[in-house]
């Protein structure tokens, strides 16, 4: 629970105006709650080097340079200086290093690549499988079964378009099946909360909406059914997913009450067409808490920036347009270099998992709080660096008690590429998925450079005794 | 075992009460022979066994009965080393399985075979050998509409024709994605989802709130409307009188202003008359969101449900009326109207098209051939770019006549795919320029110029494949049409021998001042027309620029070119190399915004511009050779031969590539000693591997003469560290890394032609070829079907093909000759409903 102290700087700090936090759907202790899921990727890569905690004794340093095996303790270590944000969440804090993905795409741009573990690309045909994200929200069922969030890029590779509306995302539903996410705060208000708005004129229409709903589907039921073989999917497809969103906001409706006490309250800025991303990501903050906290959601990815996202607002260099991709190559930005560039963004994005993280263990839930049944996955979505191979994986995971995993508190460095006992991002996925509930032998494809290796199932050691 | 496979299916289980009837003895005797060894009892290999067929649920027994078709369908079983079944035994298994999965509806490949990637499976020899009878039909369809398709019929809806047309809407986003491989891309196969829905719902809403807003603000003064959103500032300039009525009435329209209002929308987006029982549904939809909403709102909505009426998205082709001896029905007036308008342009048919098919004039075959060449000779009204997604700030896409047209062969060969690469700009020594957002970037550049080399073979229209495969006929830089870029190099001449003699390198502008009365139109020439002094600095610094510019061009006896690097956005334009052309005058160092570009003249070779083009560009043959087919078909860092193999193999040689099986890892290992052909080799040659890869290897390599920015080398740079002999800076030079000399030598096979298969020498050996085969060019032919029809080929379609194939080599080369052959074939003007083909025959057999 949080102190007072700490409820009143969210308050304040936040960017709403979220007063005194109600408890979420599961309040009540005698009610069994689901397992929540944040992943929150970047692009870019991640550097291995930047993880790792400055208080290393000689010996520990030696065996990280060499990337040999390492488990610590975080009590006994200082974080990095950029991760300070999190120093107040230690407990719950594992930064997992030495994970692979060499089956996964590398290089500038990776699509649903690091949430699917395969090779994608911008097809259709490339999706597989659905990701992971969407395999857990599978588990613990919700209204809106998953809602992503991005900051979409300006230019090249992945998904891109209107960067302020609803997308191609990164995640995906099924084969074949890309997800769509939000681009801005402002269209993911429009559109996740307009069932509770409250004004008169929104709510006639959202009643509207509702009845030209329902007569679409009937119509498209209708058609459908006259027809067989693929016509007829052509169509039943249509009027199905019609009924699948007249349904959920069936289930939407029964828990209005509960949205309308987490409306996030924007200030105006987040509304604005000119937002920055740094603001962007905040306001998506704001609107991922709100549709965890209400029930709406499990699980909620969202891409915190991918290599064709432009920043603004970055601090020291408000004014620049920042371009990830020069600053991947070196490239200085106004008085800072592109380490510190890179340095700056981060300690930005640890901020908002410590608003995730802090907001969330001061919602009430049976017995103890939301952020109990919560885990918060922060990693690239390219691996290891700017033009990665895939080598490396590294991960910042924040995971409440009630997780199924025994990894908290620790600076874990897993076997290198290619010695046994290494373990892929293959591995690391199925035993999330084994610790909630989905007993897959193992998700994700293999690295068929690794033949050597056994690399199925979940790491063993990490789950709890 | 063969007893499990015996026993009918059990009657009293629910899910099976349909039951597939027990297997014929002769099929149950070959799977005993071929499949039971490996697939039964306890050691079934990769988790198949016939052994329990009898017990499984139905869903089970077809799941199994589809893994079997597809094995056998693509040759996949039994393994080589195993002992192989009789054609006639293969075909009774094949046929068997076929039949049982069709009566259920569940047949797996039938659907496969409806994708792009499975087209090159009907067979080839029979298509074009004049052995199958079977008239040709397309079968009944939805079809969904194209992503150009779906734009112009936003335009149509809100009645927009001519100038008026919108290249984009604010609040549109377009749900229609085709997928980005090579090849024909739109086909009837793809089904709406809830991601177009997810879409729609948002499309709907704009568009609706717009034809809203035009009824509201009929006939006020567009200037002073204020907008709520400053950048969504566009509206429609005219609404549907029945529009007007209902949203500036106080009262609640009557029946038949509402009747008249669903009329008019269905017109808009439509584009026909709701029938009675449609009207009936929506006239009450309408009633009651007028009575909850009122006037403005409730239409909206009645607006929004007809936007999301399925139809809307697809394209309608059923055929009418009674249907001939083989079941077919041909193309309804109206469905042909919109058949041979989607065919020609992506807009909906034009008046004369329409009025032609009101008054019965678009029945016949000659009905369909007098409107198809009609809009194939029109050389205005489709006029546009080719591909508006090249545009941006430096870039406006080539127009052309007919970009419909011109869209087969940029999608048939792929090059547009290369704005998709990022490439590390300083290995190209600065040159390249990757994309952003609102710039294509030099891959974006290149691939304009492919699209004017088609379109420049295209207007020719004679031997058009083969000039596609083998002319070196090249545009590069051609900013400005030749007669205007004779023009400009002649005036700038002028200038330059008019004011040579000033003393402009010294003291700029003193020289200007002392010589700006005297030669007024010369300095007109170079952007010089006053001495106002708060433009002073400007017009010095021009002086200077177009002198040095000149002196390095002129001077040397060499043409500029037109487009010089001082122009707003002429550092952009430097990418002579990527063609092996020396430098462009005067092109400094490329920062990646171009802000340093300082027209430096230190390159002792510069590019003698060519102002007429195309023109000759030496080691170049044709698209295959084209910088932007080679940058599509590489990878981030090197050239891909087995992509570009499997495209010869595919697109010309209408071959098949099996799919990389899942167990195989598809990575080139790293070698800093070894080219890139050599480490290859070493993971594909081996037995299992080579039996795909010698489908693509020998062609593919053959284009290792070219580097993956797609310039042609002798020699590969090894690059890697451990082979650096000089660094660059990466703006004005590369690496300098050891070389190894090219092996571009490969093979060709699958001509059938003992003249032209064989050893080559390198691409262009390939090439020359390649152009000369009669495969060739049917598989072309092959896949401009596909693009007009929107399917793959069967073989009942055989007629249409080796028609389309005649008017081709009648007509000498002709493009138009096979559009018309291929729009007035009987593929193209019947339809026959085949599920309703599948229910009847399911009956007889009952």
């Amino acid at each position: 629970m949080s102190t007072r102290r700490e409820f009143v700087k969210t308050g304040l700090l936040g960017a709403t105006s979220m007063a005194l936090q109600p408890g979420s759907a599961f309040a009540a202790a005698e009610s069994k709650p689901p397992m929540r899921f944040i992943f929150m990727h970047k692009g870019n890569g991640l550097f291995p080097s930047v993880m790792v905690p400055p208080t290393l004794s000689d010996k520990e340093s030696e065996l990280e340079q060499r990337k040999q095996p390492l488990e610590l303790d975080l009590d006994k270590h200082d974080l990095p200086e950029w991760m300070g944000a999190l120093s107040n969440h230690k407990d719950s804090l594992t930064i997992l290093q030495g994970l692979s993905g060499k089956m996964c795409t590398t290089g500038h741009h990776t699509w649903c690549s690091s949430l699917g573990v395969y090779k994608a690309n911008e097809r259709l045909s490339s999706i597989k499988w659905a990701t992971v994200d969407f395999e857990l929200a599978k588990l613990f069922p919700s209204p809106f079964e998953h809602i992503e969030l991005a900051c979409f890029p300006d230019g090249g590779g992945n998904p891109r378009g209107n960067i302020d509306g609803i997308e191609k995302g990164f995640s995906a539903r099924g084969p074949q099946q890309p997800n769509y996410a939000f681009g801005s705060p402002k269209i993911a208000m429009q559109e996740l909360f307009k069932s509770v708005s409250s004004d008169k004129s929104n709510q006639l229409n959202y009643q509207l909406d509702r009845e030209v709903l329902e007569f679409v589907a009937r119509n498209e039921s209708s058609i459908a059914a006259q027809l067989a073989g693929l016509e007829k999917t052509k169509v039943s497809n249509y009027a199905d997913s019609i009924e699948s969103i007249r349904t959920r906001n069936k289930k939407v409706d029964a828990m209005s009450e509960l949205i309308r006490r987490h409306v996030p309250a924007l200030q105006d800025k987040y509304y604005s067409d000119s937002i920055s991303t740094l603001d962007r990501q905040t306001g998506h903050v704001e609107v991922l808490l709100s549709t965890l906290v209400s029930g709406m959601t499990n699980v909620v990815t969202f891409t915190v920036d991918e290599l064709g996202t432009r920043y603004t607002g970055v601090p020291g260099v408000e004014n620049e347009n920042i371009n990830q991709h020069d600053v991947g190559h070196g490239k200085n930005v106004g008085s800072l270099s592109a380490d510190q560039v890179r340095e700056r963004i981060r300690t930005h994005h640890m901020t908002l998992i410590d608003t995730i993280v802090t907001r969330l263990k001061s919602v009430p839930e049976a017995g103890g709080t939301m952020f109990d049944n919560t885990m918060l996955f922060y990693f690239p979505s390219s691996g290891e660096t700017h033009h990665s191979k895939g080598t490396e994986w590294p991960f910042i995971v924040l995971a409440g008690r009630n997780a199924n995993l025994d990894i908290g508190r620790r600076y874990i460095r897993l076997p290198p590429y290619g010695e046994q006992g290494h373990k892929t991002l293959g591995n690391w996925y199925t035993t999330i998925l084994n610790a909630s509930g989905n007993s897959t032998d193992h998700y994700g494809d293999f690295d068929t450079g690794l033949t050597h290796i056994d690399q199925k199932g979940p790491i063993p050691e990490f789950f709890k005794a | 075992m063969l007893a499990f496979i015996l026993t009918p299916f059990p009657l009293n289980a629910d899910e099976v009460t349909a039951g597939l009837p027990p297997a014929p003895a002769d099929v149950q005797r070959v799977i005993n022979k071929y499949c039971l060894d490996c697939h039964s009892a306890e050691n079934h290999e990769a988790g198949v066994r016939f052994d329990q067929f009898g017990d499984l649920n139905l869903a089970a027994r077809l799941e199994l009965m589809n893994k079997a078709q597809d094995q056998l369908f693509f040759g996949l079983m039994p393994p080589t080393d195993a002992d192989q079944p009789s054609a006639t035994e293969h075909d009774l298994l094949a046929t068997w399985l076929r039949r049982e999965l069709r009566a259920h509806n569940a047949s797996n490949l039938d659907e496969k075979l409806r994708e792009p990637a499975y087209g090159n499976y009907v067979d080839h020899r029979r298509l074009f050998d004049g052995s199958v009878a079977h008239k040709p039909f397309t079968p009944a369809r939805r079809w969904l509409v194209s992503p150009q398709i779906f734009h112009e019929r936003v335009n149509a809806v809100f009645q927009l024709t001519g100038r008026a047309r919108q290249r984009s809407f604010y609040g549109v986003t377009n749900p229609i994605v085709l997928p980005d491989h090579s090849g024909v891309r739109y086909y009837d196969t793809t089904v709406l989802d809830g991601g177009h829905l997810l879409i729609m719902l948002n499309n709907a809403k704009w568009i609706s709130q717009k034809q809203i807003f035009a009824a509201i603000q009929a006939g006020e003064d567009r200037r002073k409307l204020q907008f709520e959103n400053p950048k969504d500032n566009w509206y429609p300039p005219d609404s549907p009188d029945t529009f007007v009525v209902i949203v500036r009435k106080e009262s609640e329209p009557t029946e038949a202003e509402m009747a008249a209002a669903i009329r008019a929308q269905f017109n808009c987006v439509l584009q026909r008359v709701p029938s009675e029982a449609e009207l009936e549904r929506y006239l009450p939809l309408l009633r009651l969101t007028i009575r909850k909403g009122g006037n403005v709102e409730g239409l909206r909505q009645m607006f929004v449900s007809v936007l999301l009426e399925s139809e809307f998205l697809y394209r309608m082709e059923f055929g009418a009326g009674e249907p001939d001896e083989f079941g077919r029905k041909k193309l309804s007036p109206r469905e042909a109207s919109y058949a041979i308008a989607y065919a020609i342009s992506d807009r909906v048919p034009d008046e004369q098209l329409m009025n032609a098919a009101n008054e019965g004039r678009l029945l016949t075959r000659d009905d369909y051939r007098r409107e198809v060449l009609r809009l194939l000779n029109d050389q205005q009204t489709f006029y546009d770019e080719g591909d508006p997604s090249l545009n941006g700030i430096h870039l406006r896409s080539h127009r052309v006549t007919h970009p419909k047209l011109n869209r087969f062969f940029r999608e048939f060969f792929g090059y547009a795919n290369s704005v998709k690469l990022f490439k590390d700009v300083s290995r190209s020594g600065g040159f390249f320029d990757n994309a952003g957002r609102g710039y294509t970037g030099t891959a974006g550049s290149v691939t304009n110029e492919a699209d004017r080399v088609v379109d420049f073979v295209l207007t020719q229209d004679k031997n058009v494949f083969e000039e596609l495969l083998t002319t070196d006929l090249f545009f590069v830089l051609h900013t400005k049409n030749n007669q205007e870029g004779q023009k400009i190099v002649a005036e700038w001449r002028r200038a330059y021998e008019g004011l040579i003699d000033t003393d402009w390198k010294n003291d700029t502008e003193q020289a200007l001042l002392d010589n700006f009365e005297e030669h007024k139109d010369l300095f007109a020439l170079i952007r010089i027309t006053d001495l106002r002094e708060d433009r002073r600095k400007n017009h010095v610094r021009d002086f200077e620029r177009f002198m040095a510019f000149f002196e390095h061009t002129f001077g040397k006896g060499q043409t500029p070119i037109t487009f010089p690097w001082f122009f707003h956005g002429g550092q952009k334009f430097r990418y002579s190399e990527i063609y092996n052309l020396p430098p462009v005058p005067g092109a400094g160092p490329l920062e990646y915004q171009g802000r340093w570009s300082r027209g430096e003249y230190k390159t002792p070779e510069t590019w003698d511009y060519p102002v007429d083009q195309p023109f000759n560009v030496p080691h170049r043959k044709g698209l295959l050779t084209h910088p932007a087919w080679l940058l599509a078909h590489s990878q981030n860092t090197e050239t891909d031969p087995v992509r570009r193999g499997r495209w010869v193999r595919e697109k010309l040689l209408a071959g098949r590539v099996p799919d990389v099986p899942i167990t195989v890892d598809a990575q080139v290992p790293e070698d800093p000693h070894r080219t890139l052909r050599e480490r290859l080799d070493s993971v594909t040659s081996k037995q299992e591997c080579w039996k795909c890869h010698q489908q693509m290897n020998p062609l593919g390599l053959t284009f290792e003469i070219f580097d993956d920015f797609g310039r042609y080398r002798t020699a590969e740079t090894l690059e890697h560290p451990e082979n650096l002999i000089t660094e660059g800076n990466g703006r004005t030079g590369a690496n300098v890394h050891e070389t190894r000399p090219v092996n571009a030598k490969g093979s060709l096979d699958g001509t059938n032609d003992p003249a032209l298969d064989g050893d080559v020498e390198d691409a262009f050996d390939l090439i020359d070829r390649l152009a000369q085969s009669d495969r060739v060019r049917q598989s072309i032919i092959r896949h401009a079907f596909r693009y007009f029809m929107g399917r793959n080929e069967m073989l009942s379609d055989s007629q249409t093909l080796i028609d389309a194939d005649r008017a081709y080599v009648e007509s000498k080369g002709s493009f138009k000759a096979v559009i018309v052959s291929l729009l007035t074939s009987d593929s193209f003007l019947y339809r026959k409903d085949l599920n309703e083909l599948s229910h009847t025959q399911l009956e007889k057999k009952r």
